[in-house]
């Protein structure tokens, strides 16, 4: 063992720098620990006694031996105080080796925010996040390569085989398709249906959420240029300098100016006279049982983690205008997940009735995990039919359907 | 995988790591069930040995699985050595290995060890609580009280809850122990069990139990005892504490109510502000009722009967002693419909004063309001444990003083036989309580209670004779 030791300082007087840095797998480790790629030296020395007494403790010693080396080289550029930033920065390091789910890399600011986490579990949370979101960046990346490998290759075999296609159509798809997008759009700047977007609930949701938000917003515009007959879109409430405003610019850039929309900081209430408006809330207690084509809705941009519940229609209460929900009850056999849905969700199902007025198309867009079905029948007959079985069957399981149906079918729905 | 019963060769390592499915953690997982079989440590380091020679470096979390191993075998000298090596390899640690090696070192006759290595977490982060609390039972483990409420106190500056266990050893260890400011720091802590209404299981009990009757010359005497429903304690006479809340905070939880409960961020999402002045007057002009009802969780107690009727029978129940009552509703039920027959509904009327909120507002605010307002009297009938409109508290001291109020002002009813049993409000307090010659301290079965809003019946009497 004396003579693997002797081997192993002298290995790392020489360079091994450039060694370890080969080491593909251990390149990460680096900074913190100096790896060395003994195995081949040790293997051979090994291999011709295998029936030698093993050394339990002879990992200490490996252990031990790297570092006198590493001191005396390492410590004296090393400034003694950290700053807190680098501490943090130290500490996540010693995690990821630790195996906890941190990023790799973390900016400054990233790092500020993680610092400013009001507690431990809430720094979890955000490096778990950033950690997942770096992942994903990483499979994205590794995807491009390959397909531009890929599309590399095809090139090349194209080239070999130089056929050129003739058609009568330049091949202009993109713009010229945008193009007709943006013709519709515009004419129901004109002559369409508005649809309102209360941007009014910043004060409450955290930074996250307003992200998210505007992520769906944006989703929901999209989709509405591409459709056949699309909604005159309406950002209302919307202050300048607020926060929905600079995650917008960050997804638009300097498509923003151009965006075929209606932005005014005016409450709806301001803009439409107030009897035709109706605001869509998952709290409402009115149903909405078709699509007018005369009103305007208001859909609330608010992507709710917490549930804070009743926001939106205390903000319709408190102005006074209808409220509607979707018939979500009536048309599907609710399974789990909240009545609330994505605001691009709700953009699908809104342009949906506008075109066919069909409830059970339009409610397609309702996530599949949500429900189990759709009732052909109104919800009340199911009740009886439920009622009339549940009377038939004797024993434990009456009770738990029936609490399974009260899940579904609170209070307020059957109490009518 | 199975760990090896004894300790490999580093071929024989390097076979079993070949015939397991994924090669690259092979040692991450051995070690995890290393450390769930409890395997002898031999095997566990037979295994770093073979991985510290083929890769010249043991990663991380190796070195914390092994630690892990260590500690939870009680292998001190070898928890040193691995700090040793960890502490040279390693400029900082992070907190999964500070963990252990405070819980290894506190256990073991180098405790003091324990102190320096959260001297030094200290450096980087918070302590968590288990940290604090190996240190403060290494402590006391070894007598050194002093030094063991230092860090108790410490803990308690930094926001941390200690759990039941850490205030156990206190009293566990100070058994038979002199002295007067000893004393005043045990009952410091009944005093936070009484603040932050916290019961002491059995054992704990037993501990606080035999530390009084242990007191050199303080001739305390401790008994078990079930309290009556008056709130006397059938051992000493002594009457217990009521559960009325003093003027200053009553008045506080009032005020809490209206404004964290009722008008919240915005007082149009659980009623609006016409309404609740229409309430307000509504309820200044009838004042002081003896008794509020919800109306309509009162009316779903028994589910196969007509809702109205369930009220109609509670209302009649209650009615009894001339006592004045509020019923609170929603408009809906003015309607005549399968479920509320006006008829009923007007016969219900002449018995109690009725308030019908709008069908979307909460009625749960206006009935806390309601009673609130009446006075200290006035109690409340509802199944709701109103969990909703607790949490809608901002502070955890009011919360307390909400649970408080709740508990000896709400009657729960339950049904049976279509007979109303009221689960009467308690009328003393069930928090750990003195006089300065006798304690009172309720206490919990079994460590695990599984309902929060449940208070113990059972008591320790403990009187100085």
């Amino acid at each position: 063992m004396q003579s693997a030791n002797v081997l192993l300082k002298k290995i790392l007087r020489s360079s091994v720098l450039p060694f370890a840095a080969q080491h593909g797998m251990k390149k990460d480790l680096f900074p913190l620990s100096r790896t060395l790629s003994l195995s081949l030296c040790l293997k051979q020395d090994n291999s011709g006694s295998p029936s030698e007494r093993l050394d339990l403790d002879a990992w200490k010693k490996v252990m031990k031996s790297g570092l006198q080396e590493e001191d005396r080289c390492e410590t004296v550029s090393e400034p003694k105080e950290l700053s807190t930033l680098a501490a943090a920065r130290e500490i996540l390091e010693m995690w990821r080796l630790a195996g906890r789910s941190v990023p790799e890399d973390i900016s400054e600011e990233q790092l500020k925010t993680f610092m400013e986490c009001p507690s431990k579990s809430a720094k979890k949370k955000y490096l778990k996040y950033l950690h997942i979101k770096e992942l994903y960046k990483k499979n994205d990346k590794r995807k491009m390569d390959e397909k531009r490998e890929r599309r590399l290759e095809t090139q090349k075999q194209a080239s070999e085989t130089d056929v050129t296609k003739r058609s009568s159509f330049i091949c202009l798809w993109a713009s010229s398709m945008d193009k007709a997008y943006n013709w519709r759009v515009a004419q129901s700047m004109i002559f369409g249906q508005p649809l309102v977007f209360d941007m009014s609930y910043e004060k409450d949701m955290s930074i996250r959420e307003v992200a998210n938000t505007v992520r769906q917003i944006v989703l929901s515009e999209g989709c509405n240029r591409r459709s056949v007959d699309p909604f005159h879109i309406h950002f209302c409430n919307f202050k300048d300098d607020s926060l929905y405003h600079k995650e917008f610019m960050k997804h638009y850039r300097e498509a923003w100016g151009k965006l075929l929309i209606t932005v005014t900081d005016q409450c709806y209430t301001d803009v439409f006279p107030k009897d035709k408006l109706i605001y869509l809330t998952a709290d409402s207690p009115k149903v909405m049982k078709t699509f007018d084509h005369d009103k305007i809705y208001i859909v609330g941009s608010m992507v709710d983690r917490s549930i804070k519940t009743g926001v939106s229609l205390a903000r319709a209460k408190r102005l006074g205008l209808e409220t509607a929900a979707l018939p979500l009850e009536k048309y599907l056999l609710w399974n789990s997940g909240a009545k609330n849905l994505t605001l691009d969700q709700m953009m699908h199902i809104l342009l949906t009735l506008k075109d066919t007025g069909d409830w059970k198309k339009a409610l397609e867009f309702v996530p599949k995990r949500k429900y189990c079905g759709f009732v052909n029948r109104p919800v009340h007959e199911l009740k009886r039919t439920l009622n009339l079985i549940n009377t038939l069957k004797v024993g434990k399981r009456q009770e738990e359907v029936r609490k399974q149906f009260a899940k579904n079918y609170p209070k307020k729905l059957t109490q009518k | 995988v199975q760990p090896p019963e004894k300790p490999l060769q580093a071929e024989e390592w390097n076979r079993l790591r070949e015939s397991f499915q994924s090669p690259e953690i092979f040692e991450e997982v051995m070690f995890n069930s290393m450390v769930r079989c409890n395997s002898s440590i031999d095997v566990a380091k037979s295994l770093l040995t073979h991985v510290a020679k083929s890769n010249g470096d043991i990663a991380y979390n190796l070195l914390v699985k092994y630690l892990a191993l260590c500690v939870q075998q009680g292998q001190t000298s070898e928890i040193r050595d691995v700090y040793d090596i960890m502490k040279i390899r390693f400029r900082i640690l992070e907190s999964g290995a500070y963990n252990l090696l405070i819980r290894g070192m506190s256990n073991s006759d180098q405790w003091r060890m324990a102190l320096t290595l959260l001297e030094e977490v200290k450096k980087i982060m918070t302590p968590s609580r288990t940290n604090y609390e190996s240190c403060i039972k290494a402590a006391s483990r070894h007598q050194e009280m002093d030094l063991a409420f230092e860090l108790y106190h410490e803990m308690l500056a930094k926001d941390l809850v200690p759990t039941l266990d850490v205030l156990q050893a206190f009293f566990e260890f100070s058994r038979g122990m002199k002295g007067a400011e000893l004393q005043k720091e045990l009952f410091g802590i009944l005093l936070y069990l009484r603040d932050n209404q916290l019961y002491p299981h059995k054992t704990f009990m037993q501990s606080i139990k035999l530390w009084f009757e242990s007191i050199p010359g303080g001739n305390w005497r401790g008994q078990l005892t079930n309290i009556k429903d008056s709130g006397q304690c059938p051992v000493c006479n002594h009457q217990l504490e009521d559960s009325n809340l003093t003027e200053e905070e009553y008045n506080n939880l009032k005020e809490r109510i209206i404004r964290d409960v009722i008008h919240g961020t915005d007082t149009f999402r659980k009623t609006s502000p016409q309404e609740f002045e229409a309430f307000q007057t509504f309820v200044e002009n009838r004042l002081p009722f003896d008794i509020v009802i919800d109306g309509l969780n009162v009316s779903h107690i028994k589910p196969r009967r007509m809702q109205c009727e369930n009220l109609f029978d509670a209302v009649n129940c209650l009615a009894k002693e001339n006592a004045r009552l509020l019923v609170l509703g929603r408009k809906h039920m003015l309607i005549n419909s399968s479920n509320w027959k006006r008829e009923i509904m007007k016969e219900m009327q002449n018995k109690a004063d009725f308030f019908f909120a709008e069908n979307i507002s909460e009625d749960d605010a206006f009935l806390l309001y309601a009673t609130l307002r009446s006075g200290k009297h006035c109690k409340f009938v509802t199944r709701d444990f109103l969990r909703d409109h607790k949490a809608c508290l901002s502070d955890s001291l009011t919360r307390h003083l909400f649970r408080k109020w709740q508990r000896g002002h709400q009657i729960s009813k339950t049904m049976f036989l279509s007979v109303f049993i009221q689960q009467p409000a308690s009328n003393y307090d069930c928090v750990v309580q003195t006089t300065g010659d006798t304690w009172h301290i309720p206490y919990k079965d079994s460590f695990e209670e599984k309902y929060s809003y449940r208070v113990p019946r059972k008591w320790l009497c403990i009187q100085q004779k």
